[in-house]
């Protein structure tokens, strides 16, 4: 692995705080430790790539409300639950809440290492997404105005000339429009244009 | 002195003798004291008129002659002579007689006569001077009107009898007022037929007037006829009757007597020769007081006083008197008698006669009686106590025996032991075998065999009541408990001699202590299970914490060996780590262990804050998982109490629970529970559970150390209980209050143990 991906790792017991960050340390992760889930919150950086390993019962504040405050914003941090009490109640919530997984303890290095990839792979993929709707709306942001009224339209599934009588202009205007518009977008198919749409929630 | 030594010395040889010295000392007497007096006795002469059977003279003559005899001053001679007047009256007679007593008394002349009645009073009249010249006379019972009509000479006086028949028939007014008809007998001699006129005149000059029968002059038989036939509330007075018609001589007292025989009606006289024979009574004169007037008028002219300045007077000596028989016979109230009457003849009673005898007989009998009454009541006592005695043995006996009580007493002087049948039984001693001390002792436990006998040794010496408890190994090999209390008695000061007391079998006792000793134990054990068991949860967290950090390190460790250049500093850090967990996991299952181990309690040293850290390690993640919030403030002191480590973490961990579950809703951000351990200065050590709870209810205050009182829903109400007993047997004390600022505080007192130098 050429680049390190980052795992918090949150637990009030020093103990097991030092031997988890030792084991994920070992698997090449770069492992952050907390063992106060006050200090952890002050001190997580949303734009460096990673996941969260958390306990679940901590004095003061408890894995599940971290989760809480890590899924407020845009960003959601994936979560990885160690528990030592795994009641189904408290792993329903978590999982609802959108939890990778939720392992108990004493956990094993396979089914953590797997765990945590999978919440790396999700962090991934969320962090690629998020780049390619930004480009996308730096793309949409450079179309004009009319420009702008023929996407929607379009999206909405409208011929030209619907368009045109729409826009109270001709049918030929609103095909340079429209070619215009896909050019800047880099877009060929309608198909591909909705999709994009959806995603930027453009629709309306 | 010495004749009286004399006389009495001979008396003792012969009775006979004694009696005759006796009689010749006195006659020698009499000699000495006549020789002392006048040479020449003075002479007195009783003259009767009738001979010595007459009744009314007799008494006359005995009275004067007492009379001189009492009061002369000197010795006398008196002489008597019968002149027997009644049956011959002639002048021959008379003369035949004075000749005689002229010749009788011529050498010895009388100094005084004395007539007695007043027929020899004309007698000595007539023939004084043949008797003894010009001899004063002195008579008696003339009436007044034989004294004037006889004109007497000078130095010739006497005393008068005048018969009051006014008061006598007063007398008979008195006791008959009722009475309407009067009945007067009297005879026909020369004194009756006086008295027959004087009865009349006296009768007519009286106010009240009777129908009156006049019975004078009958013959004798037509008279007692006459007599027989008077109505019985009739008044009849009887005069005298010397002679009946028909010449027949009477003595009149006797004819009173068979008259009163006869009458159906009282009769009354003036006489008081009359009284005694069967008449009631009357205004009488005594013949005795007669003859003393005429005794002391003699004794006058002895003296040497002149006749014939003495003038003849009435007796003073008259009087009521009545006879009690004939007042019974005809019913006669004693009540309506005169004033100063005498009663004759009244049956002295018992009590007059024999006053002092009787209250003498009355006080022995009286203080007999009494006596026999003390003794029949302090029998009755005596019965009543030992009947008492007997039941209340009989109840102690049956009690001491129901309870399973033995008595004894032992005498350690003659080495001598009493002991109920009861504690044959207690003790398994064969029915045969002697009670001795010995006997008793051979069946106490070789152990408790020390225990015993000294407990009786310091009972003798300190005189106070010792207990103590042995076992008894009975035949059958079975070990029974008897508890011993004995108390010693001295008696009369020194060492005590006697001790005793009671055997009471404890077997029972002893086994319900161990089996309740036992269930506590099992009970504080289950309450700590149970506690754990609420705790297993946050328990096996405990025990998973270490796990999960040993696993994970061998596993860093293993994942770091597979790499091309293994770091092995990281290596030897997580085998170190794991041994480090692993040491932390055992701690915590040997903790648990503890608490789970069922035992006896244990007296060891025991550090109080280690405790406190233990215990809230152990709930460190109940603490958590209730999101409460815990401090520890603990003194900076070594304090070392004396105790059971288990019991005394189970009260802290019981206080700690009790403190969480108080703030189950208490907001999340207030929960919170200070343990603090205080007292370096005062060598208790306090140990304080304080939360902020909802504290006390004012219902709960007092009753929460209660057993099976809670205020939880799934409590049992015994953890404060338990927690309060386990306190107590380490000499402390528990208490519970509220705390000001809300919430309640739970402290612990207990003594600190010092430990010995270089060990804190």
């Amino acid at each position: 692995m050429t680049e390190k991906l980052t795992v918090y790792l949150v637990d009030d017991d020093p103990g097991v705080l030092k031997a988890l960050s030792r084991l994920l340390r070992a698997e090449g992760y770069d492992v952050k430790p907390y063992s106060s889930p006050q200090v952890f919150l002050e001190e997580h950086d949303v734009a460096l790539p990673g996941c969260a390993v958390l306990d679940v019962s901590m004095p003061g504040l408890d894995g599940l409300e971290i989760q809480r405050v890590l899924t407020a914003g845009d960003y959601h941090r994936p979560v990885v639950f160690v528990t030592g009490k795994g009641d189904i109640p408290t792993s329903v919530r978590a999982m609802k809440a959108g939890a990778i997984d939720f392992l108990t303890k004493p956990v094993k290095d396979r089914e953590l290492f797997d765990a945590v990839s999978r919440a790396e792979a999700r962090d991934g993929e969320s962090r690629r997404l998020h780049s390619e709707l930004e480009s996308m709306q730096a793309k949409v942001s450079t179309l004009t105005p009319r420009e702008r009224e023929v996407l929607t339209h379009v999206v909405a599934g409208r011929l030209n000339k619907q368009i045109a009588g729409e826009l109270g202009t001709v049918e030929k205007t609103i095909k340079v429009h429209r070619s215009r518009m896909m050019e800047k977008l880099g877009i060929r198919t309608v198909a591909d244009l909705v999709r994009m749409a959806e995603k930027l929630n453009l629709s309306k | 002195m010495d004749l009286y030594r004399c006389i009495f010395g001979v008396a003792t040889f012969a009775g006979m003798t004694r009696t005759r010295i006796v009689w010749w000392s006195l006659v020698l007497l009499f000699l000495f004291a006549a020789e002392s007096y006048a040479a020449e006795p003075r002479r007195v002469l009783m003259l009767h008129a009738f001979n010595y059977t007459f009744p009314a003279t007799t008494p006359i003559a005995d009275g004067a002659r007492k009379r001189l005899l009492e009061r002369s001053p000197q010795a006398f001679e008196i002489d008597a002579d019968f002149l027997d007047l009644a049956r011959n009256t002639d002048a021959e007679y008379e003369s035949r007689v004075a000749t005689f007593l002229r010749a009788k008394y011529e050498k010895r002349p009388p100094d005084v006569v004395i007539t007695l009645d007043s027929a020899a009073l004309p007698f000595i009249v007539r023939h004084r001077d043949d008797i003894a010249p010009n001899v004063p006379v002195v008579f008696t019972s003339v009436s007044p009107q034989t004294h004037n009509a006889l004109r007497l000479p000078a130095n010739i006086t006497g005393i008068i009898s005048e018969f009051n028949l006014d008061k006598t028939l007063a007398l008979a007014e008195r006791l008959q007022p009722e009475a309407s008809r009067l009945f007067v007998i009297a005879g026909s001699g020369d004194v009756d037929r006086r008295w027959q006129s004087t009865a009349r005149k006296t009768i007519e000059d009286r106010a009240r007037k009777f129908e009156v029968t006049y019975l004078f002059d009958r013959s004798y038989a037509k008279l007692v006829e006459e007599v027989s036939n008077i109505p019985r509330d009739a008044i009849v007075i009887f005069l005298t009757i010397f002679a009946d018609s028909e010449g027949n001589a009477f003595v009149p007292a006797q004819v009173a007597g068979f008259l009163a025989a006869v009458s159906p009606a009282p009769l009354y006289a003036p006489y008081d020769t009359y009284i005694g024979n069967g008449i009631v009574g009357g205004f009488v004169e005594t013949l005795e007081s007669v003859g003393v007037r005429a005794a002391d008028v003699t004794l006058q002219i002895l003296a040497g006083k002149d006749p014939a300045t003495i003038a003849p007077q009435p007796n003073p000596g008259q009087s009521y008197r009545v006879d009690h028989r004939a007042m019974v016979r005809w019913k006669l109230q004693e009540s309506k008698l005169p004033r100063h009457a005498a009663v004759l003849f009244k049956e002295p009673t018992i009590w007059t006669e024999f006053r002092g005898a009787v209250i003498a007989a009355i006080v022995i009998v009286a203080v007999q009686s009494l006596i026999v009454g003390a003794l029949l009541v302090q029998r009755q006592r005596r019965l009543r106590a030992e009947n008492l005695l007997r039941e209340s043995e009989e109840r102690m006996t049956f009690a001491a025996a129901a309870a399973n009580i033995g008595l004894w007493q032992f005498d350690r002087h003659r080495n001598e032991l009493w002991a109920t049948e009861h504690c044959r039984a207690l003790f398994g001693i064969a029915r045969d075998a002697p009670l001795t001390r010995d006997a008793f002792l051979s069946v106490v436990h070789p152990d408790d065999l020390q225990t015993a006998t000294q407990s009786l040794q310091k009972s003798f010496e300190t005189e106070q009541p010792a207990v103590s408890d042995v076992r008894i190994v009975l035949p059958g090999e079975e070990v029974r408990w008897v508890r011993m209390r004995a108390r010693s008695r001295s008696e009369g000061g020194g060492r005590p001699g006697q001790l005793g007391g009671i055997f009471i079998d404890i077997t029972e006792q002893k086994s319900a202590e161990a089996e309740a000793a036992l269930q506590r134990l099992e009970v504080e054990h289950l309450m700590r299970v149970s506690v754990l068991g609420e705790l297993s949860g946050s328990i096996a967290h405990e025990v998973n914490q270490p796990l999960t950090a040993i696993l994970s390190n061998a596993q860093a460790a293993l994942h770091l060996l597979k790499q091309d250049s293994p770091d092995l500093v990281e290596i030897r850090d997580a085998l170190e780590d794991i041994v480090h967990e692993d040491n932390r996991a055992g701690e915590v299952i040997h903790r648990l262990r503890g608490l789970l181990k069922k035992g006896k309690r244990k007296a060891e040293n025991v550090n109080i804050n280690d405790l406190v850290r233990s215990t809230i390690s152990l709930l460190n993640s109940e603490l958590i998982g209730r999101d409460i919030n815990v401090r520890l403030d603990l003194e900076n002191s070594a304090f070392l109490t004396r105790g059971d480590s288990v019991q005394l973490q189970q009260v802290l961990l019981n206080l700690v629970m009790n403190a969480m579950d108080a703030m189950a809703s208490t907001p999340t951000a207030q929960r919170f529970i200070l343990v603090s351990t205080r007292g370096a200065q005062t060598g208790i050590v306090d140990v304080r559970v304080k939360d902020r709870g909802h504290g006390i209810g004012p219902k709960e205050n007092g009753r929460v150390f209660e057993p099976f009182y809670t205020t939880k829903d799934h409590g049992l109400g015994l953890g404060l209980t338990l927690c309060s007993t386990i306190i107590q047997a380490h000499q402390g004390r528990l208490t519970l209050v509220n705390d000001e600022g809300g919430g309640a505080i739970a402290v612990f007192s207990l003594p600190i143990h010092q430990p010995a130098i270089g060990n804190a």
